[in-house]
C-alpha cells in the first residue's frame, strides 16, 4: 500500500556538497543539525553529571569517608541533580524533539526556526553559567531544590546560590521559547492527512510534554524570581526572618517538579513506542489510549505535587487527597507498562540494542514505579522520605526509565541522525555493563534507606549495617563508568567510520524513514500525504510488512539540492546566538549587585543592548529569501 | 544476529545479584531500621508497608514474567511469517485497567485510615517534648519537668510522647528511625509529632538523624534516644531538674528550674564564686541530693554499640593529650566562666554561663556523644573540640577557641582571647565533672 504521495525524486548526478565549518554551525537554523547540536551538549553534561556522581559514590563508598569535605559533596550532589535533570536529560530529549518533530510530521522545519536556535544557545550558554562555577568551588550548594531558607542570603551569603537562581532562569527561557516553538510545529505543519490520532506517538508524547513545559516552567520562574528578589534586593518572600512560610517555596517548586519527572519520562515513553513495535514488527498495541494515557499522566501530574510534603505537616486531609491522586496515577503508567507488554505479544522479535534497551525500560520502570507507589503512602513515605530507598526509586525512573528510553532512541535513530549505525557489539557491552551497573548501584539503596540512611549526607557512621549496601553501589557505579564509556567510545567511532545506513533500515512504520539517512536539509522533497497511522507499513496483512531498504540499493541515488528541487530554506543566521550571549551578560550582571552596583548595572545594561538589539535585528531579517 | 543464549546468561546474574542483595539484607543487624515495632507509629506503618511491599511484589513478578516470557516466547525466528498486526484489544486493556486500580484501593483505604489514626491529637496526658532543630544540633526541652538538654533525648516506655517540632534557622527533620517516621521542623511554625514507646520494651538506646538537608554538616545532625522504662525516667528527671552537680557547688536544696533560666539557681553559683573568691576549695563534695541518672554505660557500650560515633578527629589539629591528666575541673570552671564559652552556653549552677545560641551544658558530665552525635563524649574529643570545632565540624557556628588555630569558617587564626591546650585541658575536666 503506498501511502506516501511520492518518493524523493533521487537523481543519479553528482552528490551536493554539504556546508561544514564552524560558522555553519554557529548559524544554523536547522531543525536536524540543532538536534546534534543539543544531542551532543547533553552527552557532554551527562557525562559531567556522571563525573559527579562518581566521586560521590567514591566518598560513600566506605563509612566515614574521607575523600572530600562536606562542602564539596553538597556542591556535588546538588550540581548532579541539577545537571542531570537540566542540562542532561531534558536536552537529550530535545535533541530528539528537534531532529525527529519535523520529520515524523512530515514538515520542511519547525516553525519557527531561528527561536529554535536561540533556545539551544540560551541552554548551553545556561548550561556553562551554572557548570563552571564547580571549578572554583563555588557552585551551587543548596541541592537542585534549592529549598528556603537554606538558599537564602541568610544562610547561603556566597555566589554558590546565586548562580542556581539566575542559571535556572536561563535555562526556563530556552525550554519556554522551545515548548511553543513545537506546540505550534506540531499544530501547524503535519502532513496532509496527519490527523492527531496518525500522529507517531513520539510526537504525540513530545506534544504533551511541551505543554507540561509551557505550564509548569512559569511558576518555577516565578519561585526563582521570588528568591532572586530576596536574595539582591532584600525583598521577604522568604525571610523567615521577618516571618515568611518558608513552605511557599516548596509548593512552588514542586507544582513545577512533579510535572518536571513526566517532562523527564514522557519522551522517553515516547521513543520506546517507536522502538518496540519495530523490532516486534507490530503496531503499537491499543494505541489510543497509549496517547489518552500520556495526556492523563500529564494533567494528573499537576496535582500530585504534595507528595514530595508528605513530612512538612500539611495535614491529614492534605495528606490523604494527595496520597490518592498519586496512586491514581499509578493507573495510566501501569496501562502503557501492559501495553508495551502486549506489543510485543506475538510479533517477531529483533534484540538490537535499541531494543533491549527499550525492553529493560519496561522491566526497570516498572521498579521504579512501584518503589513510586510505595511513597503514594503517606504514612509509609514518613519512614521513606529523604532516605535512600528515595534515591532508589527515582533512579530506577529516571536511568531505567528515562536514559534507557533514550538510549533505545539514540541507538534507533542513529542511522537517521547520521547516515550511519551505532556499532551493535559496543552497543552490547554498552547495553550490558549499564543494566548491571544501574541495578548494582541502585538497587541496594532500597536497603540502605529502609534501613535508616538518610539522604545527602557526606559521611556516615561505621557499624549501623549499610557499609556493605553501599559499597556494592559504589562498585555499580564504577561499572557504570565503564559502561557510559562504551557508549562515548561507539559515539566516536561509529559518526566517523560507522557501517553506512539506508533510508529505512530497520523496517521503520513512520515518516522519518521514508527520506535519505541523514535527510537532506529540506527533509521531505515533496510533503508527503499521509494515510495511516503507519504510512510505511502494509497493517492490512497479505504482502510482505514493510521493505527494509539497504545501503548497497541506495548508495548509487544521488540527492538534489533545495536548490535544485526549488525549495526556498530559511537562512542561516548568527542572531540567536547573539541574542543568547546578550542575555547571559544580563544575567551575569545580577552577580556584581552585592559588590558594585555601578559594575553590575552596566553589565546588565550592555547585555540589555546586546539581546534587545539583535532581537531587533533579527525581527526585521526575513527568515529566508524572497521567493 | 543477537543469539538468545546470550541474553540469558546476564539477566539471570542480574537477578541472582539481586537475591543474594535481599538475602544478605535479611541475615545482618540493622540498628536504625525501619521495619520495627517499638511504638504504635512505626507498627502501623510498618503494616502499611507490607502490603505496599506484598501487591508491589505480585504486580511486579506479574509485570516480569510477562515480560520475559514475552521476549522469549516471541523472539524472532527465521523464516515466520509477518505477525498478526493486532492493533489492541478493548476487553484486555480495560481488565489491566481494573486490576491495578482495584488493587490501588486495596492500599488506599489503610493508608487514609492511617493517616488520620497517626495525626489526630495526642492524648492529653502526654509527655510533652520541645524539639528545637539548630543548624546543627537538637535542643530539647521538657516543659511539663523545666527540663532542656540536647542531642539526647530520654523518653519512658508505656507513655505517649508529643514532640513539638521547632526550627531555630533553615528546615530539619526530625527522625528516630527504629520508633517512627519522620516529620519536619518548619520555619515561623510548630509541627507535632507523637508516638508511644512501647509498655514492654526493654531499655534501649537508638539513633536520631536530621532528614532534610539543612547545609555543610547535615550528616553530623544526630541524636540519641533513651527509651527507658517509667522509673528510670523519673530518677532522670528528677536529676536533669538540679543544676549542674559539680563538686565546688553542689547545692543542698536545689530551686526548681525553669528552662534556660540558669538565674533561678543563681544560689548556688553564688555560694560557689564566693568560695572560689575566698580561694578555698573544698576538701570534699558534698553528696548531691538526687542520685545521677544516665542511661546504664556498660548496657550501652555492650548492647547499642552503635550509637556510639566513629567518626575520627581530621587530620590537621593536634592537642597535646598528656595535659588531659593533670588538668584541674576548678581552675577548668574558672577558664569557663572567664572566656567566651559563656556567651553561648548555659550551665544551670554557673551563674556566669547563660548563653542560649548553642546547647544548653547543664549535665554534659551524663551525656555520651557530643557535637551534634558526631563525637563520643570523652576527654580526648572533647579537648580537639573546644580546641577547633570547625575543623572537627565543617561549617561549624561554634568557633575555634585554641590560641593560633586556624578558624575555616571564619577564615581566620585565633589569637586574642584563645586558650592554651592547658586551659582547654582545665575546662575539659570540669565539663567532664558536670553531671
Amino acid at each position: 500500500m503506498a501511502t506516501i504521495a511520492a518518493a524523493p525524486p533521487y537523481t543519479t548526478a553528482k552528490p551536493a556538497p554539504a556546508e561544514t565549518g564552524l560558522w555553519s554551525w554557529l548559524t544554523t537554523v536547522d531543525h536536524k543539525r540543532i538536534g546534534a547540536l543539543y544531542l551532543v551538549s547533553a552527552l557532554f553534561f551527562f557525562l559531567v553529571g556522571g563525573l559527579e556522581a562518581s566521586v560521590i559514590r567514591a566518598q560513600l563508598a566506605r563509612p566515614n569517608g574521607t575523600l572530600i569535605t562536606a562542602e564539596q559533596y553538597n556542591q556535588l550532589f546538588t550540581m548532579h541533580g541539577t545537571t542531570m535533570v537540566f542540562l542532561a536529560i531534558m536536552p537529550l530529549s530535545a535533541a530528539f524533539f528537534n531532529f525527529l518533530i519535523p520529520l515524523q510530521i512530515g514538515a520542511r522545519d519547525v516553525a519557527f526556526p531561528r527561536l529554535n536556535a536561540f533556545s539551544y544557545w540560551v541552554y548551553l550558554l545556561g548550561g556553562i553559567f551554572i557548570t563552571v562555577p564547580i571549578f572554583f568551588g563555588m557552585a551551587p550548594d543548596g541541592g537542585w531544590f534549592g529549598y528556603a531558607p537554606l538558599s537564602t542570603r541568610a544562610f547561603s551569603p556566597e555566589h554558590n546560590m546565586d548562580f542556581w537562581v539566575l542559571g535556572l532562569q536561563i535555562l526556563g527561557i530556552s525550554s519556554l521559547a522551545a515548548a511553543f516553538n513545537f506546540i505550534t510545529t506540531i499544530i501547524n505543519m503535519r502532513a496532509p492527512g496527519m490527523s492527531l490520532m496518525r500522529m507517531p506517538i513520539f510526537t504525540w508524547m513530545s506534544f504533551v510534554v511541551q505543554f507540561l513545559v509551557a505550564l509548569a516552567f512559569p511558576v518555577i520562574t516565578v519561585a526563582l524570581i521570588f528568591l532572586q528578589f530576596d536574595r539582591f534586593f532584600g525583598t521577604n518572600f522568604y525571610t523567615i526572618a521577618k516571618g515568611a512560610d518558608p513552605l511557599l517555596w516548596q509548593h512552588l517548586f514542586w507544582v513545577f517538579g512533579h510535572p518536571e519527572v513526566y517532562i523527564l519520562i514522557l519522551p522517553a515513553f515516547g521513543l520506546v513506542s517507536e522502538v518496540l513495535p519495530t523490532f516486534s514488527k507490530k503496531p503499537l498495541f491499543g494505541y489510543p489510549v497509549m496517547v489518552y494515557s500520556g495526556i492523563l499522566i500529564g494533567f494528573l501530574g499537576f496535582g500530585v505535587w504534595a507528595h514530595h510534603m508528605f513530612s512538612v505537616g500539611m495535614g491529614p486531609i492534605a495528606d490523604a487527597v494527595f496520597a490518592m491522586a498519586t496512586m491514581l496515577i499509578a493507573i495510566p503508567t501501569g496501562v502503557k507498562i501492559f501495553n508495551w507488554i502486549a506489543t510485543m505479544w506475538g510479533g517477531q522479535i529483533r534484540f538490537t540494542v535499541a531494543m533491549k534497551f527499550g525492553i529493560a525500560l519496561v522491566g526497570m520502570f516498572t521498579m521504579g514505579g512501584i518503589s513510586g507507589v510505595m511513597h503514594s503512602s503517606a504514612p509509609a513515605d514518613l519512614q521513606q522520605t529523604d532516605t535512600y530507598f528515595v534515591v532508589a526509586h527515582f533512579h530506577y525512573v529516571l536511568f531505567g526509565g528515562s536514559m534507557f528510553g533514550l538510549f533505545a532512541g539514540l541507538y534507533y535513530f542513529f542511522p537517521k541522525f547520521t547516515g550511519r549505525f551505532l556499532s551493535e557489539s559496543l552497543g552490547e557491552w554498552h547495553f550490558w555493563t549499564t543494566l548491571l551497573g544501574m541495578n548494582m548501584t541502585f538497587f541496594p539503596m532500597h536497603f540502605s534507606g529502609l534501613y535508616g540512611m538518610p539522604r545527602r549526607t557526606y559521611q556516615y557512621d561505621a557499624g549501623q549495617g549499610i557499609d556493605t549496601f553501599n559499597l556494592i553501589s559504589s562498585i555499580g557505579t564504577a561499572i557504570l563508568v565503564v559502561g557510559t564509556s562504551f557508549l562515548v567510545i561507539n559515539l566516536i567511532k561509529s559518526w566517523r567510520n560507522g557501517a553506512r545506513a539506508s533510508s529505512n533500515p530497520w523496517g521503520g512504520a513512520t515518516l522519518e524513514w521514508s527520506i535519505p539517512s541523514p535527510p537532506p536539509d529540506y527533509n521531505f522533497a515533496e510533503l508527503p500525504q499521509v494515510k495511516s497511522r503507519y504510512p510505511l507499513w502494509n497493517t492490512k496483512g497479505g504482502e510482505k510488512l514493510v521493505h527494509e531498504t539497504t545501503w548497497e540499493e541506495e548508495k548509487n541515488i544521488r540527492i538534489p539540492t533545495a536548490k535544485e528541487l526549488g525549495i526556498v530554506m530559511p537562512n542561516p543566521s548568527i542572531l540567536p546566538l547573539i541574542c543568547a550571549i546578550g542575555l547571559l551578560v544580563m544575567f551575569s550582571g545580577m552577580l556584581f549587585t552585592q559588590s558594585s552596583m555601578p559594575t553590575a548595572t552596566a553589565i546588565m545594561l550592555i547585555g540589555s543592548a546586546i539581546w534587545i538589539g539583535s532581537l531587533y535585528s533579527w525581527l526585521l531579517t526575513p527568515l529566508e529569501d524572497h521567493h | 544476529m543477537v543469539g538468545t543464549f546470550r541474553l540469558q546468561r546476564p539477566w539471570s546474574a542480574v537477578l541472582l545479584g539481586a537475591l543474594a542483595l535481599g538475602l544478605t539484607a535479611c541475615g545482618g543487624v540493622y540498628p536504625n531500621s525501619t521495619f520495627n515495632h517499638t511504638s504504635e507509629f512505626n507498627t502501623a506503618i510498618d503494616g502499611l508497608f507490607s502490603t505496599l511491599l506484598f501487591w508491589g511484589t505480585v504486580v511486579f513478578v506479574v509485570v516480569e514474567v510477562a515480560l520475559v516470557y514475552t521476549i522469549f516466547r516471541f523472539r524472532r525466528r527465521p523464516g515466520a511469517p509477518t505477525p498478526k498486526q493486532v492493533h489492541g484489544n478493548t476487553v484486555l486493556e480495560i481488565t489491566w485497567t481494573a486490576i491495578p486500580a482495584l488493587i490501588l484501593i486495596v492500599i488506599a483505604i489503610p493508608t487514609v485510615r492511617t493517616i488520620f489514626k497517626t495525626q489526630a491529637k495526642a492524648a492529653p496526658n502526654a509527655l510533652q517534648v520541645q524539639v528545637i532543630g539548630h543548624q546543627w544540633w537538637w535542643e530539647f526541652r521538657y516543659p511539663q519537668y523545666g527540663i532542656t538538654t540536647a542531642n539526647e533525648l530520654y523518653l519512658p516506655n508505656g507513655r505517649t510522647v508529643n514532640f513539638e517540632l521547632k526550627t531555630q534557622d533553615v528546615l530539619h527533620s526530625f527522625w528516630i528511625p527504629q520508633l517512627g517516621g519522620k516529620r519536619d521542623l518548619i520555619s515561623n511554625k510548630s509541627n507535632y509529632l507523637w508516638f508511644t514507646p512501647n509498655a514492654d520494651l526493654p531499655s534501649s538506646a537508638f539513633n536520631g538523624f536530621c532528614a532534610e538537608f539543612c547545609g555543610p554538616s547535615h550528616a553530623n545532625m544526630k541524636f540519641r534516644v533513651y527509651a527507658v522504662s517509667a522509673g528510670e525516667f523519673d530518677q532522670w528527671t528528677a536529676h536533669q531538674k538540679q543544676p549542674g552537680i559539680f563538686p565546688a557547688a553542689a547545692p543542698a536544696a536545689p530551686a526548681p528550674a525553669t528552662p534556660g533560666a540558669a538565674a533561678a539557681t543563681a544560689t548556688a553559683a553564688t555560694v560557689a564564686a564566693a568560695t572560689v573568691a575566698a580561694g578555698v576549695v573544698p576538701a570534699a563534695a558534698p553528696a548531691p541530693a538526687v542520685p545521677v541518672y544516665a542511661f546504664p554505660k556498660e548496657k550501652l557500650e555492650k548492647d547499642f554499640a552503635y550509637t556510639r560515633p566513629t567518626m575520627p578527629i581530621p587530620a590537621g589539629v593536634s592537642f597535646d593529650e598528656s595535659l588531659l591528666d593533670k588538668a584541674d575541673a576548678e581552675r577548668g570552671r574558672q577558664v569557663y566562666s572567664r572566656s567566651s564559652c559563656i556567651g553561648c552556653h548555659a550551665i544551670s549552677g554557673n551563674m556566669m554561663s547563660a548563653g542560649v545560641v548553642g546547647p544548653n551544658l547543664t549535665h554534659i558530665g551524663t551525656r555520651y556523644t557530643i557535637a551534634g552525635g558526631l563525637y563520643p563524649n570523652d576527654a580526648k574529643h572533647l579537648a580537639y573540640w573546644i580546641k577547633n570545632a570547625p575543623h572537627l565540624k565543617p561549617g561549624s557556628i561554634m568557633p575555634t577557641i585554641g590560641k593560633g588555630q586556624y578558624d575555616p569558617v571564619r577564615k581566620n587564626t585565633v589569637t586574642l582571647g584563645g586558650l592554651t591546650d592547658a586551659e582547654i585541658a582545665d575546662i575539659v575536666a570540669y565539663l567532664q565533672a558536670l553531671k
